[in-house]
């Protein structure tokens, strides 16, 4: 589904500091979606912190940075850091490039995969909140 | 004929004593990691001059050319002519902005500051629940880095302070904005005078700062030599904790990374040896040390401005690291702490911390310092 410009694919969860969850076997990948890597412009820093570490949904456990800001990953579920993208460390603006694709950030291992339900879902509910987004940061420019 | 820009009445004569020799491309952090000889001071020399000729004029073509610098000096300091390279790349960079040619990034800076008191654009500063504007013997500046981007190098500071049982007290410090002096702009007075009330409010004798660019603004700045004619003494942190034994060593490889601000710039290389060495006798310079430390690539506004790049410099720094076998690398700056533990990468085999966080981490390890 594209929201006045920005590609939000429906098939997805999101946390609501804008990343992205997709359900792989008993994992799940997350990425910073497209609205936030268009706010933040070019990435340049991606901090990996090593795998095996544990995260809490709601609770950040990573930095990022572009040119201008300097931002923090949220845990979308409570669980393991699987693996991330090694990519990102030599190419961070592979988020800029393929947020949904490439450029994903981390994969983890949820304790419990119910917690999904307490993300933002559904072609309603990510459009209202987008959109409601949009509006507040058009007013903090 | 008056010269068009400034630049040119103040620096025509050490312009043209460039010698074109190159020796300051081997040393260029900008040139390192572009290996564009345009880029490097020779290069700018050159295009300088063709605008003293009158051949090209300064425009926007020429942003990416003489705003990307670090202001290292280690081109000045290798110098055989001794052009100083960073003063007329200060001086262009006003004559642009004079002309309206201006990287963004750098006027998002100047911008900012007119707005709010960190560089950051950052609403709230992390309270670090320590005694502030109030009477006391020492000031603690903390630096728009250390409390907005190395929270943890500025708590470890504190903690240590806390453990010299010292009469310090913070401030409700704002930039002291001396970065904007050497990216095109003029340091903003209402901040200089801010700091200034605040620092002579608390009677303090003595100022300390947790980064080397405060300092440097500090002791160098002639706005803020009020500081000075009151007798109020500055020191980095690092000349501080010289003279202090915090009982904890590492048998680990460490080496010390000097970050241009306080070395080339300030030329204080001992202090933060002294303390180092006392605490990791197992200490090995990098191939590149005290006057020809590489850069690390935070300087000038390149950081903010040309992020990709100050990243690749700040990776050419750790390879020298790596070289050596460290298994940690110190430094005594936040900015430089920041940008090289944002290059490191996940193979290389060190921590990367200020000398406050290795030594609160070892007196942690001990039992000297509470958890």
């Amino acid at each position: 589904m594209e929201i006045q410009g920005y590609n939000m694919p429906d098939e997805l969860y999101y946390e609501q500091n804008h990343f992205w969850v997709r359900q792989e076997g008993d994992e799940v990948v997350m990425g910073m979606d497209d609205f936030a890597q268009k706010m933040a412009g070019e990435i340049v820093y991606v901090q990996l912190p090593g795998e095996g570490k544990a995260v809490k949904q709601g609770a950040k456990f990573a930095k990022m940075e572009s040119g201008k800001w300097l931002g923090k990953v949220y845990a979308p579920v409570s669980g393991e850091l699987t693996a991330v993208n090694e990519a990102l460390e030599t190419n961070p603006e592979l988020i800029n490039e393929d947020c949904y694709g490439k450029g994903w950030l981390f994969k983890i291992k949820p304790e419990d995969l119910s917690e999904l339900n307490n993300l933002i879902h559904g072609k309603e509910a990510v459009e209202k909140w987008v959109l409601a987004d949009i509006e507040k940061y058009a007013q903090e420019k | 004929m008056e010269a068009k820009y400034d630049f040119i009445k103040k620096y025509r004569e050490q312009v043209l004593q460039c010698s074109r020799c190159g020796f300051c491309q081997a040393v260029c952090p900008v040139f390192g990691a572009t290996l564009r000889p345009a880029y490097n001071a020779r290069g700018k020399m050159l295009v300088l001059k063709e605008v003293m000729d009158g051949k090209i004029d300064l425009n926007d073509e020429l942003i990416d050319t003489l705003f990307q610098c670090t202001t290292c000096a280690n081109c000045f300091k290798n110098c055989p002519s001794g052009v100083n390279v960073p003063e007329i790349i200060k001086q262009v960079r006003k004559d642009m902005v004079h002309i309206g040619s201006c990287h963004p990034a750098f006027t998002g800076m100047n911008d900012v500051l007119k707005k709010y008191t960190n560089i950051y654009a950052e609403d709230e500063a992390e309270d670090f629940g320590r005694k502030k504007n109030q009477t006391a013997e020492y000031v603690f500046f903390i630096g728009c880095v250390g409390a907005y981007r190395e929270e943890e190098s500025t708590q470890a500071t504190l903690e240590l302070l806390d453990f010299t049982k010292i009469d310090y007290t913070l401030i409700d410090e704002v930039c002291c904005s001396g970065v904007l002096e050497d990216i095109g702009f003029t340091i903003n007075a209402a901040h200089v005078q801010t700091n200034i009330d605040r620092i002579l409010s608390t009677g303090a004798g003595t100022v300390i700062t947790g980064c080397p660019y405060c300092y440097r603004t500090f002791i160098n700045r002639p706005q803020y030599k009020p500081l000075l004619d009151k007798g109020i003494k500055i020191l980095h942190i690092s000349q501080f904790l010289k003279d202090f034994d915090f009982g904890v060593t590492t048998d680990k490889r460490v080496t010390y990374h000097d970050p241009c601000d306080l070395g080339r710039h300030c030329e204080i290389y001992d202090e933060p040896r002294q303390t180092i060495t006392k605490i990791a006798p197992n200490f090995v310079e990098m191939p590149h040390s005290r006057v020809d430390a590489l850069c690390c690539g935070a300087g000038g506004g390149v950081r903010g401005a040309f992020a990709k790049n100050s990243i690749a410099m700040a990776r050419r720094r750790l390879v020298e690291a790596e070289e050596i076998g460290a298994e940690i690398v110190l430094t005594e700056c936040n900015s430089c702490v920041h940008n090289l533990a944002n290059a490191k990468l996940r193979k290389q085999p060190f921590q990367i911390y200020t000398t406050t966080q290795l030594i609160r981490k070892l007196m942690k390890e001990k039992g000297s310092l509470k958890n």
